[in-house]
């Protein structure tokens, strides 16, 4: 089974936040419940400052924090899914630790009040349990992996498009959009990137452009010191964050 | 000994005590049951940024207290000191109710309660701390229940008496400090990240516990010390309130040392928290030097320690300063943003829903009225050398009547 990973080219990103859009889109995420979002930073000062951007979706960690802190085993890395990180919404009991385990801030309850008004739960009330009901939502619903609308009460998270990945024929080294005969099993934040900087593939395949990629321009994890091990690396100039300093 | 031989000169206040707590429960429960069912936890103030907000400091803050109420009995009923038999009844009984306070607000915060019942015992993730907590807090509720049957039997020293007090002793252990691990092993939470913070959580549920103790027997005496039994009479004008002072000092001790770290390490998660977060506030500030360093400056003086006034003021402060403590310790590890860049630029901020504030009112309102049942139903005050006293009395009542 593949070990599926991403690559991100900060050098090509231009920060448009259209990844963070399809993603919504793919998903049925409320506003501002960013599975997949473009996190901007400002590093230095004046003469020198500048600013910075990155994307970020789930990392997908090989040694994840949140399934260690989970009391039921709801959150669970599944190596016969391309390690992806899961949430079976008919486990989780909604007590957040895994939110406050994440490093990377990737997790989100949604059941909260909105991020961003209107309140789209109140538009669209949710039917059967489910957070909302979008119109045009995604038939595709898997709540052990937690794909599909978010139901009440449980946390969320990128599954890596699992939905569209899991489809792919067996063995691919790399699913690039721009080959017609793998497109529809390219994640949505990939496939929609107009700059391409996002590449998608098999991280245990020696031959896959993601692992030539990681190896001849210097990939790397962000805040690699926790020791989670992110399956998402990243290109460039950038791959970094600047510590936390409060705005004056 | 049983319900007979309570003493019924308080048990006007203590059914409006349990009257009152009991609708003062019912309604604010109602309030937080309708407010989750037709707004969801958006009826909470937590976010993606702080995850745990005031009912998790609630829950903490009583399970804490009932650990720290078992810790105190635990004199008695694992190291033998004996003077202390007179509190134990009364306080493990107080443990019992702040714990089931706990749990009951804690059950109103999480998504699925009720999912938990069957999906953590199904699932047994043995590495989660959450896990190893519910397990200690359970075996703890259950060993404490055990004891306190077993006391209102007047088993106080049986062999199994004596075996399920250390049981309960040990389980109270593992519980308190489980869920400081919960805290402490968040290596990516830097402010909570401690691997002695167990220490700190048993020295302040302690003192915690003993305030309790200390606020709720004046309170079922009117802070009359000669209604008392002379056992409970000697306990809170001496081995107590040393006891009390002596926890307010080891935990003054604790915090400073904990704030002279946390301002002088360099990383931003620790240091801003302290600077910008906690010593900024004026509410952490009376929390700590209102609710430790005062009511330790308060007991220091023996006449002002035994003076029940003195002693009562010191509980409330400690009660409420530990309350301030326990918020400003749960929102802290949280208020440096996460991964979250030009989102949140500076410190996250967060203030408790009303929602939020009537739960913690519930919690506050169900270990008020499930007080006032325990002393209608139960003799908080009995010790073994009551019992004692009474089988003599009565013996030599046979004796001259005879």
């Amino acid at each position: 089974m593949a070990k599926w990973g991403m690559v991100i080219d900060l050098d090509k990103c231009t920060g448009c936040q259209a990844c963070t859009t399809a993603c919504g889109m793919e998903n049925d995420t409320l506003p501002g419940e960013n599975w997949q979002d473009v996190l901007f930073y400002t590093e230095g000062e004046y003469p020198s400052g500048r600013m910075k951007w990155l994307p970020r979706p789930c990392m997908q960690c090989e040694d994840p924090s949140c399934v260690h802190v989970c009391p039921t085993r709801a959150t669970y890395k599944d190596h016969d899914a391309g390690g992806i990180v899961f949430i079976d919404w008919d486990k989780c009991i909604g007590c957040k630790y895994c939110m406050i385990a994440c490093p990377y801030g990737v997790r989100f309850f949604a059941d909260e009040a909105p991020l961003v008004e209107p309140d789209l739960k109140e538009i669209f009330p949710g039917s059967g349990g489910r957070l909302w009901d979008p119109p045009g939502q995604s038939p595709d619903q898997n709540r052990k992996r937690g794909i599909g609308v978010q139901p009440k009460g449980v946390v969320s998270k990128c599954t890596f498009c699992y939905h569209r990945v899991s489809q792919a024929p067996e063995g691919v080294p790399d699913l690039d959009e721009d080959d017609p005969d793998l497109v529809e099993y390219v994640p949505a934040c990939v496939r929609t990137c107009p700059p391409k900087a996002r590449y998608f593939g098999d991280l245990d395949n020696a031959d896959s452009n993601v692992n030539k990629l990681i190896a001849n321009k210097k990939g790397v994890r962000l805040k690699d010191h926790t020791g989670n091990r992110p399956q998402v690396y990243y290109l460039g100039a950038g791959a970094g964050i600047p510590a936390f300093k409060p705005k004056s | 000994m049983s319900a007979d031989t309570i003493d019924r000169r308080n048990t006007g206040l203590m059914t409006g005590l349990l009257v009152v707590g009991a609708a003062i429960a019912v309604v604010t429960f109602a309030i937080v049951a309708f407010a989750l069912i037709s707004q969801g936890h958006a009826a909470f103030n937590m976010d993606a940024n702080v995850a745990w907000g005031l009912p998790i400091a609630t829950y903490v803050y009583f399970a804490l207290m009932s650990s720290g109420l078992t810790l105190i009995a635990a004199l008695a009923m694992v190291f033998g000191f004996k003077q202390y038999y007179p509190l134990i009844k009364r306080a493990i009984w107080l443990a019992i109710i702040t714990l089931v306070a706990g749990l009951a607000v804690l059950a109103m915060e999480l998504g699925h309660t009720f999912r938990m019942l069957w999906a953590l015992p199904l699932n047994l993730q043995i590495e989660s701390a959450m896990f190893w907590m519910g397990v200690f807090y359970l075996l703890d509720l259950i060993f404490m229940a055990w004891k306190f049957q077993m006391m209102e039997r007047g088993d106080w020293t049986s062999r199994l008496s004596r075996q399920v007090g250390i049981a309960s002793f040990i389980a109270v252990l593992l519980a308190a400090g489980t869920l400081a691990l919960i805290f402490g092993m968040m290596s990516m939470r830097p402010f909570w990240f401690d691997p002695t913070l167990p220490v700190w959580f048993y020295a302040t549920a302690a003192l915690s516990g003993v305030a309790a103790l200390v606020f709720f027997t004046y309170l079922s005496y009117g802070m009359d010390r000669s209604g008392m039994p002379e056992g409970l009479r000697m306990d809170l004008e001496g081995p107590l309130p040393k006891l009390f002072l002596a926890l307010a000092g080891i935990t003054l001790v604790l915090f400073l040392s904990r704030m002279t770290t946390g301002l002088y390490a360099n990383a931003p998660e620790v240091n801003v928290v302290w600077s910008d977060y906690l010593l900024a506030s004026g509410w952490f500030h009376f929390a700590v030097w209102g609710g430790i360093l005062l009511p330790f400056v308060l007991l220091l003086g023996r006449g002002m320690r035994n003076a029940p006034g003195v002693q009562m003021l010191a509980a409330i402060l400690v009660l409420i300063g530990m309350f301030i403590e326990r918020l400003y310790f749960v929102v802290g590890g949280q208020v440096v943003p996460l991964f979250k860049g030009t989102w949140e630029r500076g410190l996250v901020e967060y203030a408790p829903s009303s929602t939020e504030w009537v739960l913690t009112v519930m919690g506050i309102a169900l270990v008020f009225a499930l007080y006032g049942l325990g002393e209608r139903l139960f003799n908080l005050s009995d010790s073994p050398m009551a019992a004692a006293g009474e089988e003599a009395a009565g013996g030599q009542e046979a004796a001259t009547s005879s």
